[in-house]
């Protein structure tokens, strides 16, 4: 588990030099193209904003209400079929790109979340809601529950085959 | 029993809701750079490789174009939906529903370009046995969904 009291420091100052870099390289190259880039990372950026906001706000409220103890009883080694349950739920319902849930579920490795129930987040969040209709649309509704299913199972099997690596 | 008394009272004693939003918000900050660093990488993906140079990688054959689906997919950006779009056109074209289905899978689960977003804040074990296992389970689902649909049909 990580210290409680580190001291501040960004982090991925050098990723996001090399990205600034790569930038002023396309500006020099494709300007235009440079220019449209930037835009997209902008409204990339725009979207996600009320889920970084959200996430920083559910953390709050985690770190507020429950006590390490309990994160670990939930999400923790002895957590059993709960735990796994709870992965796969966070990950279905949760939405935005994989990145924005890095903060959250760091916090929740730091308070005891095993790896194997972080795996599962990642995997089932493959299932999209309020994607759904339009999956079912676009393939029909055989096939999103076929995959559906398949993801679920799959999800826990690379959590179970995780934790089994890392011994 | 007294150290359990002392425990209770500790665990009952909760810092400040303002002092734990100023703790979560500065972690959040604290990794600012990492995801300005992804999103700035998404944006010129979008701008670089286009739908179509993904779906022109496709050759026809079923085994191969699983393995170009999930690679594509893992190398590709952006919204789901773009997924479905593209999936939808491949199918379309008559690539199989093996390579479809791992493209859809890997867009979502796999990433070359969080990679090093997620080796700075899971570590690079971690990184390595996830992403393996997501790679051999895109391959894997997709073929037994593909399976699944030939019977069911």
């Amino acid at each position: 588990m990580k210290k409680e009291n580190k001291a501040f420091a960004f982090r991925g100052k050098y990723l996001l030099l090399v990205v600034v870099a790569l930038y002023g390289g396309l500006f020099f190259v494709n300007a235009p193209g440079a220019q449209l880039a930037l835009q997209k990372s902008g409204s990339i950026l725009l979207k996600i904003v009320p889920i970084f906001a959200f996430v920083i706000f559910f953390t709050t409220l985690l770190n507020f209400f429950l006590r390490p103890k309990k994160i670990i009883a939930h999400l923790g080694k002895d957590s059993g079929i709960k735990g796994w349950g709870w992965a796969l739920t966070g990950g279905v319902l949760s939405h935005g790109p994989m990145y924005a849930w890095y903060p959250l579920i760091e916090d929740l490795r730091a308070h005891g979340m095993r790896d194997g129930l972080i795996t599962v987040f990642f995997a089932s969040r493959t299932i999209k809601i309020p994607l759904l209709p339009m999956m079912v649309d676009y393939f029909g509704l055989t096939f999103t529950i076929v995959l559906s299913f398949y993801i679920l199972v799959g999800a826990v099997l690379q959590g179970i085959l995780l934790e089994l690596g890392e011994r | 029993m007294g150290m359990d008394k002392k425990e209770k009272k500790q665990s009952s004693q909760r810092p400040a809701f303002f002092m734990v939003l100023q703790k979560s918000s500065l972690n959040f900050l604290a990794m600012a750079p990492l995801l300005l660093g992804v999103i700035g990488l998404v944006g010129l993906f979008q701008v670089l490789v286009s739908p179509e140079m993904l779906a022109s990688l496709f050759q026809g054959n079923p085994f191969l174009d699983t393995l170009i689906g999930t690679f594509s997919g893992a190398a590709a950006a952006g919204n789901p939906i773009v997924s479905y779009l593209i999936g939808g056109e491949l199918l379309d074209q008559g690539i199989s529903l093996y390579a479809v289905t791992a493209f859809l899978l890997s867009w979502v689960t796999l990433g070359f370009i969080q990679l090093p977003a997620e080796v700075t804040v899971f570590g690079g074990k971690f990184t390595f046995y996830r992403n393996i296992l997501a790679f051999l389970f895109t391959m894997i689902i997709a073929a037994l969904t593909a399976l699944t649909m030939q019977v069911l049909s």
